[in-house]
């Protein structure tokens, strides 16, 4: 789910920008830093501005200074029960791997309609119920997440496809 | 009497317990007045009886006395309190049994209270509280009244009844007049006390169950010895006899028996028979069998004996289930399954594989009675390993044991019975251990009984009730969410608040007793979890440590997505936990997953898999192997600037995205770089965890394509930094190199220069960055003197020196023909300044610079021309160019070429015009020499091959000779030209000289044959002399003589030769 929130965050700068753009470097260091990164809990997909950067600190011994500035950013959360589209990105007899946006996220030969079968001897293999129903490399799929894991710079879904109107 | 008797009444009924008559009278309930009336007359006949033996007076007198005292005696009141509270229980629930229960009671009660004034009454005193003191003042003012009259009346008995009826009549009209709030309080006062009596139920809830606890009125308990694992079996005998004797004259007098067997019971060989006397069961037991009452008979303490009764359900075994056998010794630990359990459950068949090794180690001579030994054999030797029966086997050497049919996969062998290739025996439980059997997967496997189809179908409900069994005890730990799934709260989910032992204290979170906290045996728990959890493996399991979100879930079975792997695995619930959120990295060790690591010098592995002892590696060659943390001889670490080129020559780094081209086409993100195997993990594939193997040369970069991204961590300053883009940095110069060497100026003879040992002489022992130990000449003895105050001399010459200059020092070859005989002279002075030229073959230049100012610029080329053969012409022109016919070049060709003899001769000659062509000739010359052969060795080969032939050589050497390379002979060399050949060649060859260093080989291998005959043929005595000390031993030697035999001819004049040489010799000396 997408949330904007407010954040802080600590950002320092080399002596060599102090200057009169300082604020717009520390704009572009923050976004540098931080757009596109994963928290372990969710990912920040854009920030919208900045407000608030305050006084630059000296940091003792470097030099850097140091600014905290508070930001406001687009995140995406992904929540257990949460239905996401995904792009299939690997397929094989346990299941297929695919990719909300920076999600990685597996889906179990369990969490698949029994119907659909995996057949490896399609090129590339597949999931199908040789009917309507493909998903190999490449489709577009909707799933359901049943569980998320963190880690410190990422984060693993599992989803599931056995319910209607996923797939 | 009668009035007496009813003042009683009264008098009793007021401070009397409501319960008893008071409060009938405001109950509306009809029956209950008849009852209380009818009550009433009985008691107060009783109580009559009573009476009589006191004096009514006396005792209205008393009683108040009585009430008195018990006001300030409260201590009696306490302690009689408890039992009259138990009376009043019994009371309540007579009450509520039938009426004629109450009467007989109550009866009992007013005798009690009657004859036993003090306590009872005062019980009732005090349990009247304060809230019923009102009431009682109203009665007792409404009373009042009547009391002194009855008081008055007492000795005249004739109206009784009359009085107690319109009494009675009374207090009801009192009563209804009573306002509502009194009677409300009336009552409540009433309900009140039945509250109380009901608490006091509870109480006795638990006191009955005390008072059944046996005590020493009741028979004792004596254990009796019995054969061990026959306990049952006496007990049974016991009862038949008692059966047996029933009614007869000798009945049995022992009131009960039963025993505590079980295989696991502390207390087998004893059964515990109860009777009054220890005489009776000594009649009761004498002549049963497996029963001895005559050894020593215990009597069980009182206290102990309820824990007798204790049942603790014992585990029971059902076919399929897993124990291990403690029986023969063969078998001792072994696996086996259960097949079938006999009613009593105390036999089982089971199965297990046999031990056997078919005769192959008897004893051919043992005696026939074979068996006795073969008793004892399996607990001598080793035991055979396991392994199913086979009849071919047991054909071969034990055909006379062997029966059976084939066809039924039945035989019998030894006296045992094998089907299906297991042992199948009828045991006693005893013999076997059924706790704690934790079977492992590979035990179990055995059992795993091909089907027909050849699939092995394992049957995991047996395996997992085997395990259950035996870790029962599954750790939980607050906080896991756990489910009931046996007994009466069985489908009741919660989370673990606390664990004791084997309860588990847990708060419900789901259904009817949401909210309530519940005490459950973990014996009947299992773990919960959810599809989409985050869980490690714990436990037993194969699996253990992994950990995985939870896929699927079926009975206890719960099967989950490794994270690691990327494989599905299924263990059971109660091996699982929840996760943390970051699951760690498997880690073995200092190993983790995707380590790279050396397994031998010349293979390195990644690590693909970590389990609990042991490694999985994929290694260079694409070859996965298990390895103990041992086998590894160390961790490579990441080199994160480690870059390679890929196929098309774009650099590759670490965590570059690279596919390979052709193969498999796989792509992966690159974990390790190791010399030309990249080790790339690709998200896509499950197998070796998506680790594979290629080298450099078969993958294309993907990403990071020109583009490289700068470690986040430091952004990237320069592109940012205002101040950096106004001003470009000039490339920076290149620092000073730094010699790595050992510090040449050990071992070097130095004076000291400054300091109180200035002007002493010594050897250089020891250095550091600053000071060197100098060991004097003079005394025995080892100064520490600042390295810059040392002044460097030849060891020899005692010429100051350059301790830089590698050839002096090295007391390379070069150098030592310096101190030849006729160059001794010239050589040292430049020597010194010369040295450093040859000297480093690397540093030369400066040296060149120094030593030849006047080949100034070209020096530079030189020196590397020196080096290397292509420069030569370079390095050489300058030296010609100069026709520094000076012992210069002479020297520094000589000493670079150790045939250098000749370079100089080329000076000499090269004084001459034609080498004033030198550059010409270089260029031309030389040149073609060399770039025929573009490197030195190149040009040298053709340069060689013509040397090499004698026939060459000598005409070519003759050529000169005869041209007399002399001045003229230059010429001619240019003319060489028209020698073009040879020349050129020559030419070459001496470059060659270049050679020296690297060529040696060669030179040696074509020149010696020239060489040798060079020398003496061309008055090489004399070039040979100087050659020997000059040359190093080998090259030079060889290319001198080489040389020689080109050169000299021409050139041969040089030094030494010079006189030998003749025309060439003089000539040169000029």
């Amino acid at each position: 789910m997408f949330f904007l929130y407010n954040l802080e965050r600590q950002v320092t700068l080399h002596p060599s920008y102090f200057g009169r753009n300082m604020h717009e470097l520390v704009t572009g260091k923050l976004l540098k830093d931080v757009e596109g990164t994963c928290t372990g809990q969710y990912y920040i997909i854009t920030i919208m501005d900045t407000f608030n950067i305050s006084e630059g600190r000296i940091l003792p011994g470097s030099g850097l200074a140091e600014f905290t500035v508070g930001y406001r950013a687009v995140v995406w959360r992904p929540f257990k029960g949460e239905t996401v589209d995904a792009i299939v990105t690997s397929v094989n007899h346990v299941g297929f791997f695919a990719d909300a946006g920076p999600l990685p996220l597996f889906v179990s030969a369990h969490l698949i309609p029994p119907d659909i079968k995996f057949d490896p001897n399609a090129t590339p293999p597949q999931f199908t119920n040789n009917e309507d129903s493909v998903i190999e490399v490449g489709t577009h799929v909707r799933v359901k997440l049943i569980g998320t894991r963190a880690e410190v710079g990422a984060m693993y879904a599992i989803a599931s496809i056995k319910e209607d109107y996923l797939g | 009497m009668a009035t007496s008797n009813l003042l009683d009444a009264h008098f009793d009924d007021s401070e009397e317990d409501d319960d008893n008559f008071n409060p009938q009278p405001a109950d509306l309930s009809d029956a209950e007045d008849a009852a209380a009336d009818d009550d009433q007359d009985a008691g107060d006949q009783i109580r009559n009886e009573a009476a009589q033996q006191q004096s009514g007076d006396e005792g209205s007198d008393e009683e108040e006395a009585a009430n008195n005292e018990d006001d300030e005696g409260e201590g009696e009141d306490t302690a009689a309190r408890d039992d009259d509270e138990e009376e009043d229980e019994e009371e309540e629930e007579d009450d509520e049994e039938e009426i004629t229960g109450h009467r007989r009671k109550r009866r009992r009660e007013r005798r009690n209270q009657f004859l036993d004034v003090e306590a009872e009454v005062d019980e009732d005193e005090d349990e009247n509280d304060d809230d019923e003191d009102e009431l009682n003042e109203i009665k007792d003012n409404f009373i009042a009244d009547t009391h002194p009259d009855d008081l008055a009346d007492l000795p005249a008995g004739g109206e009784t009844d009359d009085r107690r009826h319109r009494e009675l009549d009374r207090r009801r009209e009192m009563e209804a007049s009573l306002d509502a709030e009194k009677q409300a309080e009336i009552l409540r006062q009433r309900y009140a006390n039945k509250n109380r009596s009901g608490r006091a139920i509870g109480d006795s809830a638990v006191v009955p169950k005390r008072l059944l606890l046996p005590s020493v009125d009741d028979p004792s308990i004596w254990a009796v010895r019995c054969k061990e694992g026959k306990e049952r079996e006496a007990v049974f005998s016991i009862m038949k006899r008692i059966e047996e004797r029933l009614g007869t004259k000798n009945e049995l007098a022992i009131t009960s028996a039963f025993e505590r067997g079980g295989t696991q019971s502390t207390m087998k060989g004893f059964i515990y028979v109860e009777a009054q006397r220890q005489a009776d069961i000594m009649t009761a037991l004498d002549g049963l069998m497996n029963v001895y009452p005559r050894t020593k008979m215990m009597l069980v303490e009182i206290k102990e004996m309820p824990d007798l009764l204790r049942v603790t359900k014992s585990p029971s075994l059902e076919p399929g289930a897993y124990v291990r056998l403690r029986r023969p010794p063969k078998y001792a630990g072994d696996l086996a399954q259960v097949i079938d359990v006999t009613d009593t459950g105390l036999e089982l068949r089971v199965r297990f594989v046999p031990r056997l090794d078919y005769g192959l180690h008897d004893d051919s001579n043992a005696p026939v009675d074979a068996f006795g030994a073969k008793r004892k054999r399996p607990t001598a030797g080793p035991r055979p390993p396991q392994r199913l029966f086979s009849e071919v086997e047991a054909k071969k050497r034990h055909a006379k044991y062997l029966q059976g049919r084939p066809d039924t996969k039945t035989w019998t062998y030894l006296g045992d019975e094998y089907i299906n290739g297991y042992c199948e025996k009828e045991v006693k439980i005893q013999t076997l251990i059924t706790k704690d059997v934790n079977p492992t997967l590979e035990e179990v496997t055995r059992f795993a009984s091909g089907a027909e189809d050849g699939t092995e179908n394992l049957d995991l409900n047996a395996l997992a009730a085997s395990l259950k069994a035996s870790t029962a005890n599954a750790s939980y730990l607050p906080g896991d969410v756990i489910e009931v799934y046996e007994g009466e709260q069985k489908g009741v989910v919660g989370k673990a608040v606390s664990v004791q032992g084997d309860i588990v204290t847990m708060a419900v979170s789901e259904g009817d007793l949401k909210g309530q906290t519940i005490e459950v045996p973990t014996k009947g728990l299992r773990k919960r979890f959810r599809e989409g959890d985050h869980v490690k493996v714990i436990g037993g399991s194969r699996f253990r440590d992994e950990v995985g979100m939870v896929v699927k879930i079926s009975e206890d079975r719960v099967t989950l997505l490794s994270d690691q792997g990327n494989t599905e695995i299924t263990v059971f619930s109660k091996d699982l936990r929840e996760a943390s959120d970051s699951g760690g990295g498997g880690s073995l060790g200092k190993y983790e997953l995707y380590d790279l690591v050396q397994l031998d010098p010349s293979t390195v592995a990644c690590v693909i898999k970590v389990d609990r002892e042991s490694l999985v590696v994929l290694d260079q060659n694409s070859q996965t192997r298990t390895v103990m943390p041992s086998q590894i001889s160390n961790k490579l670490d990441r080199r994160r600037h480690a870059v390679a080129t890929d196929r098309n020559g774009s650099e590759i780094r670490l965590d570059d995205v690279v596919k390979e081209h052709g193969g498999e086409g796989r792509s992966g993100k690159i974990l390790h770089i190791h010399r030309a195997f990249l080790f790339c993990r690709s998200d896509t594939s499950t197998e070796n965890s998506g680790v594979f193997v290629t080298r450099t040369a078969s993958v294309a970069t993907v990403s990071a394509k020109g583009g490289r991204i700068a470690p986040s961590n430091v952004p990237d300053l320069n592109s940012m930094n205002p101040a950096m883009k106004r001003n470009p940095p000039a490339p920076g110069d290149m620092a000073p190199p730094k010699t790595f060497a050992r510090d040449r100026s050990i071992g070097q003879t130095v004076t000291i220069r400054r300091g109180p040992y200035k002007g002493l002489l010594g050897i250089v022992k020891e250095t550091t960055d600053t000071n060197a130990r100098v060991e004097l000449h003079t005394k025995n003895k080892t100064v520490n003197v600042p390295k810059d105050a040392l002044g460097f001399k030849d060891k020899i010459s005692g010429q100051s020196i350059d301790p830089n200059s590698r050839g002096g020092f090295g007391g390379r070859g070069g150098f030592g023909p310096r101190g030849r005989g006729g160059f001794g002279g010239p050589t040292p002075g430049e020597g010194g300044g010369r040295t450093p030229m040859p000297a480093g073959g690397v540093e030369r230049t400066p040296a060149w610079g120094t030593s030849r100012t006047p080949a100034g610029g070209a020096n530079g080329g030189r020196t590397p021309a020196w080096k290397q053969g292509g420069d030569a012409s370079g390095g050489r022109t300058p030296g010609w160019a100069d026709g520094s016919r000076t012992v210069n070049p002479y020297d520094g060709s000589r000493t670079a070429y150790g045939a250098g003899n000749r370079t100089p001769a080329w000076s000499s000659g090269a004084k001459t015009p034609a080498y004033g062509l030198s550059d010409g000739f270089a260029a031309g010359s030389k040149t073609p020499g060399y770039s025929g052969g573009g490197d030195a060795w190149g040009s040298k080969t053709p340069a060689y091959q013509p040397q090499q032939n004698q026939s060459n050589d000598s005409s070519w050497q003759n050529q000169p000779a005869s041209n007399n390379w002399g001045s003229n002979a230059y010429d001619a060399p240019t003319p060489g030209a028209a020698m073009s050949a040879p020349t050129p060649a020559a030419m070459n060859a001496p470059t060659p000289g270049v050679y020296s260093a690297p060529t040696p080989a060669p030179y040696s291998a074509p020149t010696p044959a020239a060489a040798p005959t060079p020398a003496p043929g061309w008055g090489g005595g004399g070039w040979g002399a100087p050659t020997p000390q000059a040359m190093d031993a080998p090259t030079p030697g060889a290319q001198q003589g080489y040389y020689a035999a080109p050169t000299p001819g021409a050139y041969g004049m040089p030094e030494t030769p010079a006189p030998n040489w003749q025309d060439d010799g003089p000539r040169y000396v000029d």
